[in-house]
């Protein structure tokens, strides 16, 4: 079993509400070196699929279901068994 | 006589309002169809209604666009019937790559629910040939994920196909981009809305200007029959 999460995040060309007004507040509570926070979500999934088939799976289902590409983009990361 | 189906999703809950506004105000053959059905055969137009379908899990829309009754609803819109969309329904259809672009949440971050001002901008549709262009109607939104995105390009194709219907006219409530409340696909039997006609059609509620849109498509539809 593998274990691996998807980073679903605004596209950078997408404005995030969530994360300017976090931002915001970030700078009130004393951090003004912080110029941006943005704000995603990530699915932990559980595969039971070959090494090297992971990057085909994880791809066809962010592409297909987890990602909306007119706003999202993603990255993966493999977490190990 | 049109014969309509209104597709029932868990968790829509607007398909109500939609049938009686076309059987108890339009006097329209109208039939719910449940999202496990494989087939809308003998239907001339069909209708996604508001709500919150599968909890907006993950993204708005982005679960039911996987449900049984979808390919039928594909078929239809490749095959130039009118399919219409409102809130959620205009989210299936975006998610469902029948119309371009993609509704995210509101950029003031709140769930808004008011009648807004709307600007009929093309009344050159199946859905809109009732009204003036450049018309102001009032509509009610209620949804917190409302605001259209879609590239640069994009947009342009919709401005230059004629592709947007109603823009928010004195404000925009949600940040949808270019104000845009609601577009059709580019042949134009495809329409997808964040406002609610289908709660404006009947004077004692206070408001019909949405009762027009289902005119419109009537007429349409009984003309070319």
């Amino acid at each position: 079993m593998v274990n691996v999460r998807v980073f679903v995040t605004y596209k950078q060309s997408v404005f995030d509400p969530q994360g300017d007004t976090i931002t915001k507040t970030v700078h009130t509570i004393g951090h003004p070196e912080v110029e941006s926070v943005k704000v995603g979500k990530f699915f932990d999934l559980s595969l039971d699929t070959m090494p090297d088939q992971i990057d085909t799976v994880v791809k066809d289902i962010a592409t297909k279901l987890l990602v909306n590409f007119n706003m999202e983009t993603y990255t993966y990361q493999v977490l190990g068994d | 006589m049109m014969k309509i189906a209104v597709v029932v999703f868990p968790g829509s809950n607007c398909d109500v309002d939609l049938y009686e506004a076309l059987h108890t105000v339009c006097h329209v053959d109208v039939e719910y169809v449940s999202h496990r059905a494989t087939s809308l055969d003998g239907f001339d137009a069909v209708m996604l209604p508001g709500g919150f379908s599968y909890g907006d899990y993950m993204r708005s829309g982005a679960i039911a666009r996987f449900t049984n009754i979808m390919p039928a609803v594909v078929k239809m819109a490749h095959a130039g019937k009118p399919v219409f969309g409102t809130c959620n329904g205009f989210q299936i259809l975006t998610e469902a790559g029948l119309l371009p672009g993609a509704l995210k949440h509101n950029n003031g971050q709140k769930f808004v629910c008011k009648t807004v001002p709307l600007e009929v901008v093309n009344n050159q549709t199946l859905f809109t040939s009732e009204y003036q262009v450049h018309e102001r109607i009032n509509l009610p939104i209620a949804h917190a994920d409302g605001c259209y995105v879609a590239s640069q390009q994009t947009l342009d194709q919709l401005e230059d196909h004629h592709q947007v219907v109603f823009r928010y006219a004195d404000e925009n409530p949600n940040g949808s981009l270019r104000n845009i409340a609601g577009i059709t696909n580019e042949q134009g039997n495809v329409l997808g809305m964040m406002p609610h006609p289908e709660r404006a059609v009947e004077a004692i509620l206070g408001n019909t200007d949405g009762l027009r849109l289902f005119k419109s498509l009537l007429f349409n539809g009984t003309v070319k029959a």
